[in-house]
């Protein structure tokens, strides 16, 4: 490996079962807690952060008020191009979601050490994110009053919802996922939530407190059921990592306008949503470990392999994109070919060239071992490649719809104030949910850093009994 | 209440229920019933009539036929009343004149009548208003003004410009008008071919002789614009697409003319003549001067006009035509009449003994110049107007506005607001065509009247029921005037009472009104020499739907698109890409445009049918006191020079010469094209008349052949929906279910499907027209695109720019090019091109790719093949429009039904008009053709009620019924008895995007080309 796995001085440690990731300057119990859960102090800094989400938020709901007593002609829509901006948040905010659930179900399963002290963050944003997602379709439709008509729910009229459309099987598949992963979440939580309940004064608190960690021991037999049932949600997570936006791509592959209709979107969807997901981890947790006093926590080490995620996943996307334009042109449909070429060189080049750039030939640059390492080009990169990423969604959305089959009805397509502004209230809406979660929960797993930590000897003094059998 | 009271007897037979659960179950019930009850709508009451009106059954609609007042044609229409309200005009089958045919102004009557900008009562001027004012009062003002010119003696200074109209009307108009020494009326139509029809007046005797296209083995058409509004639209539309539909023997046809009209690009070739060349080139034609002299001024190549007189040459029998508004236009008729006797047409293609009356006794645009001279020179004491509106039809030269200003008194007849009217001081709203009596005579023997279809909307009184009152209150002239009204003038003049009631349910009758004539000829006046100063030739044409302007308060007529532009509530000047590349504009950036009488500035349009030495403005937009629905756009009349045909004396409208300049700034164009060309993607296909004939002519598929399906019917690929039941859709399954058209279910025993023939269709959109009056289909408006139209209008907009347009069906026009059309270089040898035009609607494919995409069922599939769309499931995703590939679903913005709504699009009365049959939209909601599912119903349940089948042909959809060439054919596919049946399996047939193996229901047949015979052949 190129990178140090740990430093040199010091000893394997025995309870880390692929010990590559470790915290030298973490070094007892005690420290871990104080540390970690003096994050949970409000400061002013996080009150600005947090009135300014929320003011996001309002401009958002403003905006969606606007539009649903005007009517959604108030949004971009150019006929047409009858989706837009919304579903294109939409497949953003899922796609963002499964970072943290691959970080915490299937780096979990792989044992992958460096997911332990960024996990609790990415999971909370999976959460978050899949609630932004979430509220898009309803935003999106032309009726939101009546969304719930797209759940099978028992009614008089015996009318159920079209189980053919893609539209009901994203649906489920939201529906589900928001499930499982707040469930996930939640169950990580329970350890950490009684050790904050151990160190809460206010009675309320600690009540509320009590109830959440469901009146946790610590005991040996509590362990074992939670080592249990956390790995049991983690296999049950796992396929969701796959088959959540694989539904979600299936909303376009399943329609027939060129540049929709193809087999290789749902592969091409999970790994652009991990690499978008990852992203999205940095652009929270890099200023995180600054402003939080966290960077012996979530070392240079941890963001050096996140990179690599992030660079196998972008070699990923960008050889979909060039496997699609290739099938374009192989496939011999004139639709596509035009299609493409109009989407690469024609209308739509500069919203193409945003997405090659910033998804194909920036995180290029993470084939450097230095820049790996620069948390300061991360956060770059990670800001470069959420737009990237949004911008790919806009370039399959948009100039497929734009540019279908029918040249009479070509158009174009510009958003409006209303649909910025919703944009922008989706952003307020997710940040206000994560900044409320890092002052009210801890935003590292406790229990799990400590299992990395040398744990207290009988002796009193810290000491590496055992020496790793290298 | 009825589910209550089950309930409770249910519950009463059971001892065990007690008092107290009984009440709680009660009170649930009652609650669920009342939840269960609640919409969003008000709640409204339904009151039955207590003494029905004559005739009138709540919910069925009665039919009156009558005459179409729209232009001076005289078609026949059928209106369809529905409790006491006209929702429907179409053409009338038994009439002469249109044969069932209506155009897209004869539709929007209907507007006119529903006008929401209709003087509601009399207007009485007060300072700079008019105000309202009652009858009574109006007419003593009246009766006073006419008493006092007619002590004074000046009646004969006295002027009465009347729209030009057929009948008895004039007539009558002018006894009255004698009674009090009045001279006779003129009779002023802004658009009527005067030049034209005097020239046949003098050279085949007859001013309007019907032309028989099928006849004809080559048409020649010197701007003569036979499709779009010039003579008789309707009739003439018919004829041309009867002689193009008989495919093989079709006439060729050639278009002489500097911008190519819609009637140009329904030519196989085009000659791009300069504007006032055409004279020269007949002269040559008839041996005056040489070819090549012509080809030279004319700015063509030589060998184009060498071969057009080969051509006529070498046609058996040609019909040849003149039209054009230039100075010498009449001098044009005469020299084109004279070759056609050349020829030997007249009698074979011209039929001067079958000829129309709708052009007798015309005023031009030199009597409306001489009127103006006169109320200018102050001897005009009382100035009367009647439906005309000649303060904006005619040049500005003439300052007709300023003159009136110098008339004692003016009064209006007109019952809109206009130009005029807003000028006079006394206003006594006419009836509406729809509302009043009367007579028109539009062929020589046949009468075609004109009966009141419904009360009239507002306090308004048939113009002549004033002058009827006004002559019984003058003692000299109550004697000759002893009738109750003008219905029984009407019947006595016509042969009594009761012939003339039993000839009203037709609405036609043998017979002759007054015979007309000429007003009396007024010197014209040829433009004054600055006219000829600009660097490009202006030609000025009438709209084909706002006609000289009158159409423009009407918004089904506005966001009509423009058929060869498809420009909606937009002035646009349209020039030549080679023009616009010399001024350094694109399509979109403002230039104005300047000759003597004015000046517009108006986007620039990028027109390939158009010489780049000439530029192009549509009349009939930019009104300043038309209605709320008239003012987008410029008013293209500013830029006309006062010049006039040196011998009828009509509008010189393509004399006058312009400048043109960058103006700075750009604006969207508001149209409904996307991209004007197919992409080689064979949607609108076409053949050549040889390779049809030889057996020869492809499918125009450039990608592949689609998947051969289970074919239940020749010539539709997949009948039913077999194909779009996933696992049913086996192609070779045996088992088809209740899909099956023998199923014993007898679920699928039809299936509706439409042909449309491309060799008939024109492209003159009527069909679009037809489809917004039957279907309720809202227009967006011009105050929905921000500042683009309106420059007042701030407020958010961008809709139609936005292709937001509501249009069910949509005349698309490809230009066949390889390149875009700005980059086309012209060529004076080679600048012709091949147009072609397709109506597309939902096609409801057999295999939709929009069904299985919808999350809540809000579309499927009907046994009976119709693609179904239920507005009250839709949730509004758009999915199913994503998935089209015809892009043929339209999405409600705004809530343009709702009348809370500010975008509402039918302000009282025009909601008057929506068809009772088909739900207003909301907002939110999908919406699309139906194949007029509620006329469907309508034919079935009526053959229901009757005990019988519905018969072969009985009915047919709107967008078929009005079409004026009779280009589309609906019926049910599986009765090899409907006429459909046939033409579905016709050698032409095919489906667009075949290879999508979507199977649609609409069949089109290929277009018909007729190329240039090889020279030798007519050597």
């Amino acid at each position: 490996m190129a990178t140090l796995a740990h430093p040199a001085n010091e000893p394997h440690r025995p309870n880390i079962p692929a010990a590559d990731i470790q915290l030298p300057a973490v070094k007892d119990y005690e420290q871990v807690d104080r540390e970690i859960l003096a994050t949970l102090q409000p400061t002013k800094a996080w009150f600005a952060a947090l009135f300014t989400a929320m003011a996001a938020l309002g401009l958002g709901i403003f905006s969606w008020g606007y539009q649903i007593h005007q009517g959604l002609g108030v949004a971009g829509y150019n006929p047409p191009v009858m989706w837009g901006v919304y579903i294109i948040s939409f497949v953003f905010w899922v796609g963002i979601g499964h970072a943290g659930t691959l970080i915490s179900a299937i780096l979990y399963l792989f044992r992958a050490g460096f997911r332990t002290t960024i996990y609790r963050a990415a999971e909370a944003m999976t959460v978050f994110a899949v609630m932004t997602a979430g509220l898009f379709p309803i935003i999106h439709i032309g009726r939101p009053w009546k969304f719930f008509w797209l759940i099978p729910y028992p009614n008089w009229r015996l009318i159920w919802p079209n189980f053919k459309s893609p539209l009901v099987w994203d649906v489920f598949a939201i529906t589900t996922y928001l499930t499982i992963s707040t469930t996930f979440l939640f169950v990580g939580l329970i350890p950490d939530i009684a050790a904050l309940r151990d160190k809460e004064k206010n009675p309320i608190r600690k009540r509320i407190l009590s109830l959440l960690s469901f009146g946790w021991r610590n005991s040996e037999r509590e362990w074992r059921h939670f080592a249990r049932a956390y790995l049991f949600l983690a296999a049950f997570s796992t396929p969701l990592v796959l088959s959540v936006h694989s539904v979600v791509s299936f909303d376009f592959a399943m329609g027939i306008l060129p540049g929709w209709h193809t087999t290789i979107f749902p592969p091409y969807f999970v790994a652009g949503a991990i690499f978008s997901g990852f992203a999205m981890v940095w652009t929270i947790v890099i200023p995180m470990r600054k402003f939080f006093n966290l960077k012996h926590y979530i070392t240079l080490n941890h963001l050096d392999a996140s990179a690599k995620m992030v660079l196998m996943t972008s070699l990923v996307v960008g050889c979909a994109y060039v496997v699609e334009f290739f099938i374009a042109w192989y496939g011999g449909i004139g639709y596509e070919q035009d299609y493409f070429w109009n989407r690469v060189f024609g209308q739509w080049w500069w919203a193409a060239w945003i997405m090659l750039t910033c998804n194909m030939i920036l995180p290029l640059s993470l084939f450097s071992q230095k820049l790996r390492r620069n948390p300061v080009w991360l956060f770059i990169l990670s800001i470069f490649i959420n737009i990237g990423m949004w911008f790919e969604r806009f370039v399959i959305v948009v100039p497929s719809l734009s540019h279908d089959v029918n040249p009479w009805q070509w158009s174009g397509y510009m958003p409006t104030w209303v649909d910025f502004g919703i944009l922008i209230g989706s952003f307020g809406w997710f940040f206000m949910w994560f900044l409320l979660f890092v002052k009210q929960l801890p935003i590292m797993a406790l229990a799990e850093i400590k299992e990395i930590v040398p744990p207290k000897m009988k002796a009193g003094k810290q000491s590496h009994a055992s020496h790793g059998g290298h | 209440m009825t589910k209550i009271s089950d309930t409770t007897a249910a519950l009463t037979e059971q001892p065990a229920v007690k008092r107290r659960d009984f009440l709680k179950v009660l009170g649930v019930t009652g609650a669920a019933t009342t939840v269960a009850g609640c919409t969003s709508g008000e709640v409204e009451k339904l009151i039955p009539y207590l003494v029905s009106p004559d005739q009138t059954v709540p919910g069925v609609s009665n039919h009156y036929a009558t005459t179409c007042r729209e232009c001076s044609a005289g078609c026949g229409l059928i209106v369809e009343v529905r409790d006491g309200r006209a929702i429907k005009a179409e053409g009338n089958p038994a009439h002469p004149v249109n044969r069932g045919a209506l155009c897209a102004r004869g539709q929007a009557s209907l507007q006119g009548l529903y006008n929401p900008d209709r003087f509601r009562t009399p207007m009485k001027r007060q300072g700079d208003q008019l105000v309202a004012t009652t009858w009574e009062d109006a007419m003593q003002v009246l009766a006073a003004k006419l008493g006092e010119v007619k002590s004074r003696g000046q009646g004969s200074r006295v002027a009465f410009v009347n729209q030009h109209e057929l009948g008895s009307f004039p007539a009558f108009l002018d006894s009255v008008l004698g009674g009090y020494g009045i001279a006779p009326h003129l009779s002023y139509d802004a658009e009527a071919p005067i030049a034209v029809a005097q020239a046949n007046r003098v050279a085949y005797g007859a001013s309007w002789p019907q032309i028989d296209f099928a006849a004809a083995s080559l048409i020649v058409s010197f701007g003569a614009d036979f499709l779009d509004g010039w003579g008789l639209p309707v009739p003439q539309q018919l004829a041309f697409a009867d002689a193009r539909g008989k495919i093989e023997g079709a006439p060729r046809f050639i278009y002489v003319g500097a911008r190519r009209s819609l009637t140009g690009l329904n030519a196989d070739h085009w000659i791009p003549a300069r504007p006032g060349t055409e004279l020269q080139i007949v002269n040559a034609l008839l041996g005056r001067g040489s070819l090549t002299a012509a080809a030279e001024s004319a700015g063509v190549g030589a060998g184009l006009l060498d071969g057009l007189a080969r051509e006529i040459r070498g046609a058996s029998a040609s019909a040849i035509l003149s039209g054009g508004y230039g100075e010498d236009a009449g001098e044009l008729a005469a020299a084109v009449a004279e070759l056609n006797k050349q020829r030997g047409n007249v009698g074979k293609t011209i039929k001067p003994n079958e000829g129309y009356l709708a052009f007798e006794g015309v005023a031009g645009h030199a009597e409306m110049r001489a009127v103006a001279e006169r109320m200018n020179a102050g001897e005009v004491p009382l100035f009367f107007v009647r439906g005309s509106n000649p303060a904006y039809t005619t040049a500005p030269g003439i300052n007709f506005a300023a003159a009136m200003a110098k008339v004692a008194f003016k009064v209006s007849f007109s019952n809109v607001p206009d130009e005029t009217t807003s000028l006079c001081d006394l206003v006594l709203p006419d009836n509406h065509g729809l509302e009043s009596w009367g007579d028109a005579e539009p062929l020589r023997g046949t009468l075609s009247l004109q009966q009141p279809t419904m009360d009239p909307v507002f306090d308004s009184r048939a113009t002549a029921d004033v002058l009827l009152a006004l002559a019984k209150g003058d003692p000299q002239m109550a004697a000759r005037f002893q009738f109750v009204d003008y219905r029984s003038w009407l019947s006595a003049r016509l042969g009594g009472n009761a012939a003339f009631k039993d000839a009203l349910p037709t609405a036609l009758k043998t017979g002759s009104s007054a015979a007309r004539t000429s007003p009396p000829r007024v010197e014209t006046r040829r433009a004054r020499a600055g006219a000829q100063q600009g660097t490009h030739f202006l030609v000025a044409y009438p709209s084909p739907t706002l006609g000289d302007g009158r159409g423009a308060n009407k918004p089904w007529l506005q966001e009509l698109p423009d058929p060869v532009t498809k420009i909606v509530w937009q002035t646009v000047v349209e020039m030549h890409g080679e023009t616009a590349a010399s001024l350094g504009v694109e399509a979109g950036d403002l230039v104005t445009v300047t000759t003597p009488a004015g000046s517009i500035t108006a986007p620039a349009f990028i027109y390939i049918g158009i010489r780049p030495d000439t530029i192009a403005v549509m009349l009939g937009r930019g009104h300043t006191a038309s209605g709320r629905y008239a003012r987008a756009g410029q008013n293209a009349w500013s830029l006309i020079a006062s010049a006039e045909d040196q011998r009828s004396g009509a509008a010189a409208l393509s004399a006058t010469k312009a400048t043109i300049a960058k103006a700075g700034g750009d604006v969207r164009l508001v149209t409904t094209e996307g991209s004007g060309r197919q992409h080689g993607r064979g949607i609108a296909q076409a053949t050549t008349i040889a390779a049809l004939i030889a057996g020869e002519n492809q499918k125009e598929h450039h990608l592949f052949e689609g998947q051969a399906s289970t074919a239940f019917l020749p010539g539709l690929r997949s009948p039913t929906a077999n194909d779009a039941q996933g696992d049913f859709g086996v192609p070779n399954s045996k088992d088809k279910g209740m899909y099956d058209p023998n199923h014993w279910s007898g679920a699928a025993k039809r299936r509706w499907a439409m042909t449309v023939d491309l060799a008939r269709c024109t492209g003159c959109s009527a069909c679009v027209t037809a489809c917004y009056a039957e279907n309720n289909i809202p227009t967006v408006g011009a105050e929905w695109q921000g500042p683009i139209l309106l420059p007042d209008r701030t407020g958010f907009g961008a809709n139609i720019t936005r292709s937001r347009e509501m249009a069910w069906i949509r005349l698309e026009r490809y230009w066949e090019l390889d390149r875009e059309p700005k980059d086309v270089h012209f060529d004076p040898e080679h600048a012709d091109f091949e147009t072609r035009f397709i109506p597309m609607m939902c096609q409801h494919c057999g295999n939709a790719p929009c069904e299985p995409v919808c999350p809540v069922y809000a579309t499927y599939h009907a046994p009976n093949g119709l693609n179904v769309q239920v507005y009250n499931r839709c949730v509004g995703t758009r999915y199913c429009s994503n998935n089209c590939p015809y892009k043929v679903r339209y999405y409600n913005w705004f809530g343009y039904g709702d009348p809370s709504r500010s975008q509402y699009a039918f302000p009282e009365p025009l909601h008057w008009q929506l068809n009772p049959d088909v739900t207003v939209r909301q907002k939110g909601i999908m919406e699309k053709c139906t194949f007029c599912v509620q006329r469907i119903k309508e034919a079935e349940n009526r053959a229901a009620l009757e005990g019988r089948e519905v018969q072969p042909d009985e009915f047919t959809v709107a967008c078929a019924q009005g079409c004026p060439s009779r280009a589309i054919i609906f019926g049910d596919a599986a009765d090899e008895h409907w006429s459909i049946a046939k033409w579905a399996q016709d050698r032409r047939a095919y489906h667009v995007f075949e290879e999508l193996n979507t199977y649609t229901a609409v069949v089109y047949l290929q277009k018909v080309n007729h190329p240039a015979p090889a020279a030798s052949a007519t050597a």
